[in-house]
């Protein structure tokens, strides 16, 4: 980006050009997928919607959580079951040598899956 | 001979400004610009062979910049880089079956042009900001005195960074909202992501008449004086690139 179209910048060029990039790598970070990475394009396809219902029904357990409708004995099951599931994650994670980072995919005009 | 277009522009009627402009300034690869026109639009092209035309950044930024050059006198529909038709008589064709919904488009971006505004903040800081203040808030509950088994820990541990979450996110809601009215008093019409990146916490598109450059200028400064621990950085003017809602038939 040209200087003369900046209008209006509190920082420096050097910041701007930083977050430019940070941008510019969320916008490459799409699922590539080709017949010599099928394997590994497949497993981060999948563990990245599983991680995604992961994230959703622990939402969804923190909300019932918040309202304060469970009792001990629902919040000990809660607890073990989130837990177990987020250490499973992990494990499936290492498998595959994936990290949270590569756990996402970006949408194009929807924006970021997570 | 395949023709690269680069823009549709509005010349009701008279292309003879539009030729005099095009005679002084050069397509890709140095090739001649010229003209497909019909009643009251026109396409911008120049001739291209489709197996010499070199995709790089280079050449985005070329194309680009006669979009930009045709920008500055015209109201224009840019083209997305790359597009290419077969001959005039395709092109012609084009312009036809889309003439109702282009006439819409250069109607609604006619004397605007596009801005860009991004609001970076430092999510550290804020996020440090954010806890510090909820930590002068009653604490979850966890009933103390009875103890507790790992898995319950675990659960009141997930509530808590549910919670900060929920606080952060209503916090930049809070900002995005701010922002968004200011701007509506501009009579603009904008488009914005939010939370593009982590420190991206909103990335905005705005199309406002070409004399209202300072008051959106001065409107950014003042969200600036408001929000001190968040960088604000304003440009433009760009072809109106955000907001061409058309599907070409």
């Amino acid at each position: 980006m040209s200087e003369n179209k900046i209008l209006f910048n509190t920082g420096s060029l050097d910041e701007i050009s930083e977050e430019m990039a940070k941008l510019a790598s969320k916008e490459e970070s799409r699922l590539e997928l080709s017949p010599e990475n099928a394997d590994s394009g497949l497993a981060k396809l999948v563990l990245t919607i599983v991680e995604l219902i992961r994230k959703l029904v622990e939402k969804q357990a923190m909300r019932r959580v918040d309202g304060g409708s469970l009792t001990e004995e629902e919040i000990e099951r809660l607890g073990e079951t989130l837990m177990k599931l987020e250490m499973k994650m992990e494990e499936l994670k290492k498998h595959f040598n994936l990290t949270d980072r590569d756990l996402n995919i970006n949408l194009g005009p929807l924006g970021n899956l997570m | 001979m395949e023709m690269m277009i680069y823009s549709i522009v509005s010349v009701k009627k008279n292309t003879k400004k539009l030729d005099a402009l095009l005679a002084g300034i050069k397509g890709l690869s140095n090739t001649d610009l010229y003209v497909v026109t019909l009643d009251e639009i026109a396409a911008v092209v120049s001739d291209v062979n489709r197996a010499d035309l070199i995709v790089d950044k280079s050449s985005a930024i070329e194309y680009a910049g006669v979009i930009e050059t045709l920008a500055q006198q015209f109201t224009l529909l840019p083209v997305r880089y790359g597009s290419v038709m077969e001959s005039t008589d395709t092109t012609k064709k084009m312009l036809e079956r889309n003439y109702n919904e282009i006439q819409c488009n250069l109607l609604k971006v006619e004397n605007k042009v596009e801005y860009g505004l991004k609001v970076f903040c430092d999510s550290e800081k804020l996020k440090t900001e954010l806890k510090d203040k909820s930590e002068t808030e009653p604490a979850i509950e966890l009933e103390q005195g009875i103890e507790k088994s790992i898995y319950s820990k675990y659960l009141y541990k997930k509530l808590k960074e549910h919670r900060f979450e929920e606080s952060l996110l209503a916090h930049i809601d809070a900002i995005i909202q701010n922002i968004t009215t200011h701007l509506a008093q501009l009579n603009s019409i904008h488009r914005f992501k939010k939370m593009v990146t982590e420190t991206t916490i909103i990335d905005v598109v705005i199309l406002l008449k070409k004399n209202e450059k300072e008051g959106l200028i001065q409107a950014v400064k003042e969200l600036q004086i408001q929000y001190t621990g968040l960088k604000f950085v304003l440009t433009g003017q760009w072809p109106p690139y955000n907001f061409v809602d058309i599907t070409i038939k």
